[in-house]
C-alpha cells in the first residue's frame, strides 16, 4: 500500500530580486524526502527559515516545486494543473496558524464551513446544514446552532482556531497540513486543540503533517519527527527518540532550549546555539549548521554535506558525528 | 442567502439615518418616474429650448407665492385668448370683428410686459387689418397700435393665410407706435412731456396702467386699479375672411410655481425635468465609474503579472491626458449629448478607484483566508469575488455612494464650459445660468437658491444612504446585540 | 521594605455591553532583586494589572482604585505629570508585547536607546552615546549596532534594544509583557539568558508577564497566578511548583506538555468567563474539578497555607 502522501528530493527555490537585473536564490526547500502514511502524523520541528512552512505548501501543491516529485496516493501530481487537482484539493487540506487572518472576517462561520461544500458541489442545502453541524460538533463548538451565526470577530483566538479545524475537516479529507495550528494559542490551550486533532485523526484515519517550531508539541502530536534545518532533514526519527536521544547537535540544542517547568530553571543558565537562525539565501558550505555547531570538526563539517542516513534503527540523521 | 439578505436589511433599517436617505430616495424617485410618466422623453427640445412655448412669459419674475411675503399684491400673469369676437359689425366694404378682453386690475404693482398675438388671418383680397384699443378706468382710451397682415403677393393663389407658425406677436413694451401714442395721451390727459424713447426706457407699462405724480424730477407714478377694456378690431375685406385666434397677455411681476429665469422659461418645469436626469447622471456615472474602478483595481492587484501591467499603463494614460481638450474634441466630434457627458466622466474616473483599490487588494492578497481558500480549490475567480472583493467592497460602496453627487456637480462644470448638452434641463446648467447672467447681483434668488438646494439634498440623500450601509458592509461596525 | 506592593488593585473598562471587570482586588508584592512571574491566560488581566500600574491607561477606564507603593510611596497619588517625570522609566519601566515591532524604522536604533537619557536627564549627545554604548556590551550587543536601523537587525537582536531601551535609565522595576513570544526557540533561550545575567549583573527586580508557565518558570523567584482578573495563587517557584494548591494553578501545570516528562497532558475543559458579568462567587468555580456549594455563592478570601504562599480558595480554610 502506498503511502498517503510521498515527497521525493523536493527542492523548491525562490528567485530573490537582488539590485536591477541579478536575482539571488533563496534555498527554501533543499532536497527533502519525506513520506506519510494514512492516519499517522509526521512532525517537522524547525525555526524561520528552516522551510518547513513552504514544505507544507509544496506537498499541498500550493506551490509548485522546482525540483523533486510530489505524490499522493501514488499519483505523481508534481506537475498537474491547478485545474486538474480539485479532486486533490478533496482529499488534501490545510490549517494556518493565524487564527486572526485565516478566516475571512466578513463571513459567518456557516459561510466558511459551508465554502468547501459549495466549490466542490457536495450535497444539497440540507445535506451541507448537517455536515456543517457535524463538523462544529467535531470541533466541540457547540451548541451549533450558536456559533454558526457567529462571526470570526466574536470569537476567540482558540475557537477560530477551531473553526480553521472544522473548515479543513468538512470535505473529509484524507492528508492535512497542520501549519502551526497552536503557536498563536495560550500555552494552556494548546492540548485541547492538539488532542482535538488527535481524536478526529483517530476517528477518520487522516494523515498529518504538524508543522511547528514547539519541539515539545511535537511530541504530543507525532509518532515520528523530522528535524529540519536550512531546507533540509538533519534528523529524522521516532517523537519518543528524537526527544529522549537526540543525536544532531542542532535537534540537542532545540530540547535544550526549551523549558519544563521546574524551578531550578531560574538558578542556571540553558545552553544555546549562539548566533541567529541563518538566511536560506545565504546557506553555509558544508553541513549548514557548521558556522554554529558546538562539535564543529575542521576540514570535515564545512567541505561536503552531510548524507541523511539511517544509523540506528528507524533513526536517520545527516552529521559526520556519526559517519 | 435569503437570510442574509432580510439580515443586512434589518441592520440598515435600524439607524434613523437610513430611514431618512430612503424616505429621500423614495421621493426623488418618485418624482422622477412622474416626470418621465407625464412629459414626453424629448421635453428638452420641445418644452426648454422651444421659445415659442416660453415667449409670452415674463423674463426674471420670482415665483407666485413670493406675493405673501412681500405684503405687495403683485401682478399675476395673465394669458387672453379669443377665438370668438364679441361684437360684429357690417358696413359696406368691410366687416370689423371686435374682441374684447377685460382686466379687473387690483394690484399694488406694473405689469412686466404686455404682448399682443395674432394667428392664422385667412383672407381672399384684401389683407386684414387690426386695431388695438386700450380703454382705462378712468375712461381715457389709446389707440396703441395699428397692424395690417401682409399682402397678396402674385403669386398666391387665394385664399391666403398668415401668420400660422409663428403666430405674429408685438411684444408692445417695446414697440415705437406704442410709446407715440402713449406720448400723445400723456400730453393731452395729463399736460405731461414725455418723449418716446423715454418711455419706451420706462416702460410703456407704467403710464399705461398708472397715475402720474409731481413733475419732472419728482415724477413717480401710482397704480391705477379698476377694470380695463382693451379691444382688438379685426376689419376684414371679404366676407369669407377669418381670423384664427387672437392673444393678449398681462406681463406678470410673479410667475409659476417657481418663477422664471432671464428667457422667462418656467423654472418650476425646468427644475422638475432636472430630477430624472440628476437621478440618471448621478447613478449612471457613479456605478459606470465604479464598476470598471473596482473590477480593474481588483483584477489588477489580485491577477498581478500582464493584467497588472496593463491596467497600470491604461490608468497612468488617462491621468496624464488632460481631460479638457479630449472633453472638447470629443464633443466637437460626436456632438453634445448626455452619453458624452457620461462617457468622459467615465472614463476619466475609473483609474483613481482602480489604483487604491489595487493597493488594498495587494494587502488582502497576503492573508491566510487567501491561502485557505486557495487550499480550498477555490478558482481565481471565485477568490476574487467571494474574498477579495468583499474586503474592498465597504470603501467601494462608499465611493459609489459619494460620487454621485459628484458625478451631478461635474455636469454641471461641464455645462459652464458649454460642453454640457444644452438640450436638457439640468440643475447643474439652471444654477449656472442664473450665475452667469448675474443672478447673485441681482438679487434672483429663485433662481439661485432651488437648484442648489436641490443638488445639496440629492448629495445629502445618498450620504445618509451610505452610513446606513456601513454597518451592512462591514460587520464589525454592527451593533452588539 | 518591599520594592512594589500592590495593594487592592481594581481596574474596570466601560464596554459596549457594561463593565468589565478586568482587575479586581489584586494584592502582590516584589522585593528587591527579585523577579515575579504573573501568569495566566489572554484576557485574565495581567496586562490590564501592569497598565494600572504604570498608568498607561485607555480612555474607557470605568474605575481605577487600590494603592500601589514603590518603596514605600503610593505613586497612584502622585499627579500624571509628576509620575511621567519621575517615576515612568526613571523607577518603572516596561517592555510591552510585541515592543519590536514598533521601533521607529527611520531612526538608528541608537538614537532611539538614547532618547530616554536625552529626555529625563541632563546629559550631552555624546554622553548619552557612551552609555548607550555600555549597555550594548552588557545585553549582548556588538557596539558598532548602535548605528544600525531597526530592519538591519533580527528579531532577536531588536528584543535586546527594547530591553536596553528599557534599562537604560537604571530602573529599579522592569516590566516585561511576553517578551519572547514572537521568536525563535533558540533565540527565546538567548534572550531568557541575557534576563537572567542581567538579573545577577545589575541587580534588577522584574515583573515577567506570560501565559506560558514553563517560560516564566526559566526566570522567576515568585509566581502570581491571575484567573479572570483576580490573582489566585501567589508563591515562591518551588512552592507553585511542586506544590501547587489551587486548582485552576494545578490544571495550568497539568495542561503545559512537558519534554522531559512522560506525562500525557491534558487540559481545562470550557473557557474563561464573561469580564462584564463574571460567575458569582469563585469566578473559577464554573471550571474547577474540586468546587462545592460555598464556592458558588461567596467569593474566597485568601489563606495562606505555608508561609509565603497564598490561595484564594475555599480548599484552605473558612
Amino acid at each position: 500500500m502506498s503511502a498517503l502522501i510521498e515527497l521525493k528530493d523536493t527542492k523548491m527555490v525562490f528567485k530573490v530580486r537582488k539590485g536591477w537585473f541579478s536575482t539571488l536564490d533563496l534555498r527554501a526547500v533543499d532536497g527533502v524526502s519525506l513520506s506519510i502514511g494514512r492516519g499517522n502524523t509526521t512532525g517537522i520541528v524547525g525555526e524561520s527559515g528552516s522551510g518547513k512552512t513552504t514544505l507544507g505548501r509544496v506537498s499541498l501543491r500550493l506551490l509548485e516545486p522546482t525540483a523533486g516529485k510530489v505524490l499522493f496516493d501514488g499519483k505523481d501530481i508534481t506537475e498537474v494543473k491547478e485545474s486538474n487537482l480539485k479532486w486533490f484539493r478533496r482529499k488534501a487540506q490545510g490549517i494556518f496558524q493565524d487564527p486572526y487572518s485565516s478566516l475571512n472576517p466578513y463571513m459567518t462561520v456557516e459561510r466558511i464551513l459551508e465554502e468547501p461544500l459549495v466549490l466542490h458541489e457536495i450535497g444539497s442545502d440540507r445535506e451541507r446544514e448537517e455536515l456543517i453541524s457535524k463538523a462544529l460538533t467535531d470541533v466541540k463548538l457547540t451548541p451549533t446552532e450558536e456559533f454558526a451565526g457567529k462571526y470570526p470577530h466574536m470569537l476567540s483566538g482558540g475557537q477560530r482556531q477551531r473553526v480553521g479545524v472544522a473548515r479543513s475537516l468538512i470535505l473529509n479529507p484524507e492528508y492535512i497540513v497542520a501549519d502551526e495550528p497552536v503557536s498563536m494559542i495560550d500555552a494552556s490551550s494548546r492540548v485541547e486543540v492538539l488532542s482535538l486533532l488527535r481524536g478526529l485523526q483517530e476517528k477518520y484515519r487522516i494523515g498529518f503533517m504538524y508543522i511547528t517550531h514547539d519541539i515539545a508539541t511535537s511530541k504530543y502530536f507525532s509518532e515520528r519527527i523530522a528535524v529540519m534545518y536550512l531546507g533540509r532533514i538533519v534528523e529524522f526519527a521516532e517523537a519518543r527518540t528524537v526527544i529522549a536521544e537526540p543525536l544532531h547537535p542542532y535537534t540537542q540544542a532545540l530540547i535544550a532550549a526549551v523549558p519544563d517547568p521546574d524551578p531550578s530553571n531560574r538558578l542556571h543558565d540553558r545552553s544555546v546555539v549562539p548566533g541567529e537562525p541563518p538566511n536560506p539565501i545565504n546557506v553555509p558550505s558544508g553541513c549548514r549548521f557548521h558556522p554554529r555547531c558546538p562539535r564543529f570538526m575542521k576540514n570535515k563539517c564545512e567541505i561536503k554535506e552531510p548524507v541523511l542516513r539511517e544509523v540506528k534503527r528507524v533513526h536517520q540523521v545527516a552529521c559526520y558525528l556519526y559517519d | 442567502m435569503s437570510v442574509r439578505f432580510r439580515e443586512a436589511w434589518s441592520e440598515f433599517w435600524v439607524s434613523g439615518v437610513s430611514k431618512l436617505g430612503v424616505a429621500f430616495l423614495i421621493a426623488l424617485s418618485a418624482i422622477s418616474i412622474y416626470v418621465l410618466a407625464s412629459y414626453p422623453l424629448d421635453f428638452g427640445l420641445r418644452f426648454w429650448n422651444n421659445p415659442p412655448v416660453w415667449s409670452d412669459n415674463p423674463r426674471a419674475v420670482p415665483p407666485v407665492w413670493t406675493s405673501s411675503f412681500v405684503g405687495e399684491s403683485l401682478v399675476e400673469h395673465k394669458t387672453f385668448l379669443a377665438t370668438e369676437p364679441a361684437n360684429v359689425t357690417e358696413s359696406v366694404e368691410s366687416r370689423t370683428l371686435t374682441y374684447e378682453f377685460s382686466i379687473d386690475y387690483g394690484y399694488d404693482d406694473f405689469p412686466s410686459f404686455t404682448s399682443f398675438s395674432v394667428s392664422n388671418a385667412t383672407f381672399y383680397s384684401r389683407a386684414p387689418q387690426f386695431t388695438l384699443v386700450f380703454e382705462r378706468p378712468d375712461n381715457a382710451t389709446l389707440n396703441l397700435l395699428r397692424e395690417v397682415a401682409p399682402a397678396k403677393r402674385s403669386e398666391e393663389e387665394p385664399p391666403v393665410t398668415r401668420w400660422t407658425a409663428p403666430p405674429r406677436r408685438v411684444y408692445l413694451t417695446g414697440d415705437d407706435r406704442v410709446a407715440s401714442a402713449i406720448s400723445s395721451f400723456l400730453a393731452r390727459n395729463f399736460k405731461l412731456k414725455l418723449s418716446r424713447d423715454q418711455i419706451i426706457n420706462m416702460h410703456p407699462e407704467v403710464p399705461l396702467f398708472g397715475l402720474p405724480e409731481g413733475e419732472n424730477k419728482t415724477l413717480s407714478w401710482k397704480v391705477l386699479k379698476g377694470v380695463y377694456r382693451i379691444r382688438v378690431e379685426a376689419q376684414l375685406f371679404d366676407p369669407r375672411d377669418t381670423v384664427g385666434e387672437i392673444k393678449y397677455v398681462l406681463g406678470g411681476s410673479v410667475f409659476g410655481a417657481m418663477g422664471t429665469d432671464s428667457l422667462g422659461r418656467d423654472l418650476a418645469v425646468g427644475l422638475l425635468f432636472g430630477f430624472p436626469v440628476a437621478l440618471f447622471i448621478g447613478f449612471v456615472t457613479s456605478t459606470l465609474t465604479t464598476v470598471i474602478g473596482a473590477a480593474g483595481g481588483v483584477a489588477s492587484g489580485y491577477l498581478g503579472g500582464k493584467v497588472d501591467l496593463l491596467i497600470q499603463r491604461a490608468a497612468d494614460l488617462v491621468y496624464n491626458v488632460p481631460l479638457l481638450p479630449i472633453l472638447i474634441f470629443f464633443t466637437f466630434a460626436v456632438g453634445h449629448g448626455l452619453w458624452v457627458i457620461v462617457v468622459v466622466l467615465v472614463a476619466f474616473g475609473w483609474p483613481g478607484l482602480a489604483i487604491i483599490v489595487r493597493s488594498m487588494v495587494l494587502q488582502v492578497r497576503e492573508s491566510q483566508f487567501i491561502e485557505a481558500a486557495r487550499s480550498l480549490g477555490a478558482s481565481r475567480r471565485w477568490i476574487m469575488f467571494r474574498h477579495v472583493f468583499p474586503q474592498v467592497a465597504p470603501f467601494v460602496f462608499s465611493q459609489l455612494i459619494f460620487y454621485t453627487p459628484s458625478a451631478i456637480l461635474s455636469e454641471a462644470a461641464l455645462s459652464f464650459l458649454g460642453l454640457g448638452d444644452p438640450s436638457i434641463p439640468t440643475w447643474g446648467q439652471i444654477l449656472q445660468l442664473g450665475f452667469q447672467n448675474g443672478g447673485v447681483y441681482v438679487g434672483w434668488w429663485w433662481w439661485i437658491v432651488p437648484p442648489g438646494l436641490l443638488i445639496v439634498v440629492t448629495a445629502v440623500t445618498f450620504v445618509f444612504l451610505a452610513l446606513g450601509m456601513e454597518p451592512v458592509v462591514n460587520p464589525r461596525l454592527r451593533r452588539m446585540r | 521594605m518591599a520594592l512594589l506592593q500592590v495593594e487592592d488593585l481594581k481596574l474596570h473598562y466601560k464596554t459596549l455591553r457594561g463593565n468589565a471587570r478586568a482587575v479586581e482586588d489584586v494584592n502582590f508584592s516584589i522585593e528587591k532583586g527579585e523577579t515575579l512571574g504573573l501568569v495566566g491566560e489572554s484576557g485574565c488581566g495581567k496586562t490590564s494589572t501592569v497598565i494600572a500600574i504604570t498608568r498607561v491607561l485607555p480612555k474607557n477606564i470605568e474605575a481605577l482604585k487600590g494603592q500601589v507603593l514603590l518603596m514605600g510611596e503610593d505613586i497612584t497619588k502622585l499627579p500624571d505629570e509628576v509620575f511621567r517625570k519621575e517615576v515612568r522609566w526613571k523607577k518603572i519601566s516596561m517592555v510591552f508585547q510585541g515592543a519590536m515591532n514598533s521601533l521607529n524604522p527611520v531612526i538608528r536604533v541608537g538614537d532611539q536607546v538614547a532618547e530616554p537619557i536625552l529626555l529625563h536627564e541632563e546629559s550631552t549627545k555624546n554622553e548619552a552615546r557612551e552609555r548607550v554604548m555600555d549597555l550594548l556590551e552588557i545585553i549582548g550587543l556588538p557596539k558598532e549596532f548602535y548605528s544600525r536601523y531597526p530592519h538591519e537587525l533580527s528579531g532577536g537582536m531588536k528584543q535586546r534594544i527594547v530591553i536596553a531601551m528599557a534599562l537604560i535609565l537604571s530602573p529599579s522595576l522592569v516590566i516585561l509583557d511576553e517578551p519572547t513570544s514572537a521568536l525563535d526557540v533558540s533565540i527565546q533561550a538567548q534572550i531568557m539568558n541575557l534576563l537572567k545575567s542581567l538579573k545577577r549583573k545589575l541587580g534588577i527586580s522584574m515583573i515577567f508577564i506570560t501565559h506560558d508557565i514553563a517560560l516564566a518558570s526559566d526566570l522567576s523567584d515568585r509566581f502570581a497566578v491571575m484567573y479572570a482578573g483576580n490573582i489566585v495563587e501567589v508563591g515562591n517557584a518551588a512552592q507553585v511548583l511542586t506544590n501547587a494548591l489551587h486548582p485552576y494553578t494545578q490544571l495550568l501545570l497539568a495542561s503545559t506538555p512537558r519534554l522531559r516528562e512522560d506525562v500525557t497532558p491534558s487540559y481545562i475543559p470550557g473557557a474563561p468567563p464573561d469580564l462584564v458579568a463574571p460567575p458569582t462567587g469563585c469566578r473559577f468555580h464554573p471550571r474547577c474539578p474540586k468546587s462545592f456549594d460555598r464556592c458558588s455563592s461567596e467569593v474566597p478570601a485568601d489563606f495562606e497555607p505555608e508561609p509565603g504562599h497564598r490561595v484564594k480558595c475555599w480548599l484552605y480554610g473558612g
